[in-house]
């Protein structure tokens, strides 16, 4: 291989055809990235970012960090390791919100009516690019899963709190004080739905409330530093070149 | 620096027609683009007309005779590619000269390409539309409307497409045809297993009625096999790697060596 006469090709040809592959290879991968990871996060945690009545103060917060850093995880292995750019976090992060917003507008508002402020997509931009930085500046897998896996946890929810404030407003409603989120849920009545007024939030949170949030956020931090670790792993994995004689 | 390379690779487009043929690419694009876009205004009209009772005549007319229409076109265009492919293969890899293989990786990108637009198509589009649908019409059969086109249709053209990726990898280019990449096997043989798994989730939906919550674990299978779409990891560190090496002289430097990770 090593062989190949310079003749072969000139260098013009060279740089053209690496831009051109360059472009190709970004559209795939995210294409298959965005399929992969979206199956995964809509299945994992699908439930609590389809609805605004599921986006409540404890499962919400700690569910959705955790299962989506995983695919961050390892791509950032495979993109940092293999190829030195640092952005493997936030390309499958634009991925999956390329996937669910295109849904929420064409398929969910599109084709069953729901309105958007009640179907749309809680971003992880924040945490992406909190995981990105972290990883160019300290080029370290350990410090990225244990500083960049907590802030992951950490950001996710302010992140997401300027959509989410004004649905988190009181009001009575029949007698009861729920907030505009219920009230949707309430009316946009689902088939997974129960024949009675169900609030998703269960418990003590609305006594508890101003508490619940950070704790869910430390201790999805927490579980995201594991998952950073784990999934790092599967980007190793999968990132293998290996060639088998037999199948 | 990259103003000298950019005139450089103008200059070239001028004179040279380059290794991708985009005629192939923008048909690939448009081919998809426009037949998802039909199929979504299909649904749009004859979802909600035709297909709300499996038990209505109208149904059968819409949704049961699409599903057969599918499902024969699918057998067709597998076997045929396949066929085509393996037929027309090259015999003496030995005698693929670089420009040559050079060549057949662009059109190999073209064909992943493809590969990637049937999984967004089928994957994140039509899979998380089924959430929907579901959540607004009770299923009375397992070939719903929206399963019709997710299950029976988008997964097997990304099956196809993938199928015939691999292949063409497999009979034209030289460094997969010397052996089986076990990346390129992950990354289609995995979602194509959930095809299969489509078995478990429909035994399970008539098996007991449950809640549409789409994080059941019930669905899980389908997330397994979802996570091998990073094999394409390891596949294009495969295809980078070989590039490097047919392009390294012209460019008077050696592959530079995968780097070490830090922790």
């Amino acid at each position: 291989m090593s062989s190949l006469s310079p003749t072969v090709f000139t260098k013009a040809e060279i740089i053209q055809a690496s831009r051109t592959a360059d472009w190709l290879i970004l559209v795939f991968a995210f294409l298959v990235f965005t399929g992969g990871f979206h199956v995964h996060a809509m299945l994992t945690m699908g439930d609590w970012d389809f609805w605004t009545d599921w986006k409540d103060r404890r499962l919400w917060v700690t569910v959705t960090p955790i299962m989506c850093i995983t695919f961050p995880a390892a791509v950032q292995y495979w993109m940092w390791d293999k190829l030195r750019l640092p952005l493997g976090a936030t390309f499958t992060i634009l991925g999956l919100l390329f996937g669910e917003w295109v849904n929420r507008y064409f398929n969910f508002w599109g084709w069953t009516y729901f309105p958007i402020n009640f179907v749309w997509a809680a971003t992880l931009v924040p945490g992406a690019i909190i995981l990105d930085v972290i990883l160019l500046w300290s080029k370290s897998f350990l410090i990225t899963a244990v500083i960049g896996g907590l802030a992951f946890g950490l950001i996710f929810y302010p992140g997401n709190w300027s959509m989410l404030a004004v649905l988190h407003q009181p009001v009575e409603y029949n007698g009861m004080v729920m907030t505009i989120a219920d009230i949707q849920g309430y009316h946009y009545v689902r088939t997974g739905t129960p024949e009675y007024i169900r609030f998703v939030e269960k418990g003590t949170l609305r006594t508890f409330g101003k508490d619940v949030v950070p704790v869910s956020a430390f201790f999805s931090g927490f579980i995201c530093i594991l998952i950073y670790f784990i999934w790092h792993f599967f980007g190793r994995w999968y990132s293998t070149t290996r060639f088998i004689d037999q199948y | 620096m990259a103003a000298s390379s950019s005139a450089i690779s103008r200059a070239v487009t001028a004179e040279q027609p380059g290794f991708l043929n985009h005629r192939n690419l923008w048909l690939v694009v448009a081919g998809f683009t426009f037949f998802n876009l039909f199929v979504r205004w299909y649904e749009e009209v004859y979802g909600w007309s035709a297909g709300l009772d499996a038990f209505a005549p109208e149904f059968k007319t819409y949704w049961m005779n699409f599903l057969y229409t599918e499902w024969v076109l699918e057998i067709v265009f597998f076997s045929y590619i396949g066929a085509y492919l393996w037929k027309t293969r090259t015999r003496d890899m030995d005698a693929v000269t670089p420009r040559e293989e050079m060549h057949r990786h662009f059109h190999h990108f073209v064909w992943l390409l493809a590969y990637g637009m049937a999984i967004y198509w089928g994957a994140s589009f039509y899979t998380e539309q089924d959430g929907t649908w579901h959540q607004t019409v009770i299923r009375d059969t397992d070939f719903t409307p929206s399963h019709v086109i997710e299950f029976y249709m988008s997964y097997p053209i990304y099956i196809i497409t993938g199928w015939g990726a691999f292949m063409y990898a497999r009979t034209r280019i030289p460094m997969f045809s010397k052996g089986v990449s076990l990346p390129y096997l992950v990354v289609v043989v995995g979602p194509f297993m959930i095809l299969p798994n489509v078995g478990l989730n429909e035994w399970g939906h008539t098996f007991w009625w449950m809640e549409e919550l789409f994080v059941a674990p019930l669905h899980y299978g389908f997330v397994f096999f979802g996570w091998m779409a990073l094999g394409l990891c390891g596949l294009l560190s495969q295809i980078f790697e070989r590039i490097s090496e047919l392009a390294g002289p012209a460019l008077g430097t050696a592959p530079a060596p995968a780097s070490k990770a830090s922790y």
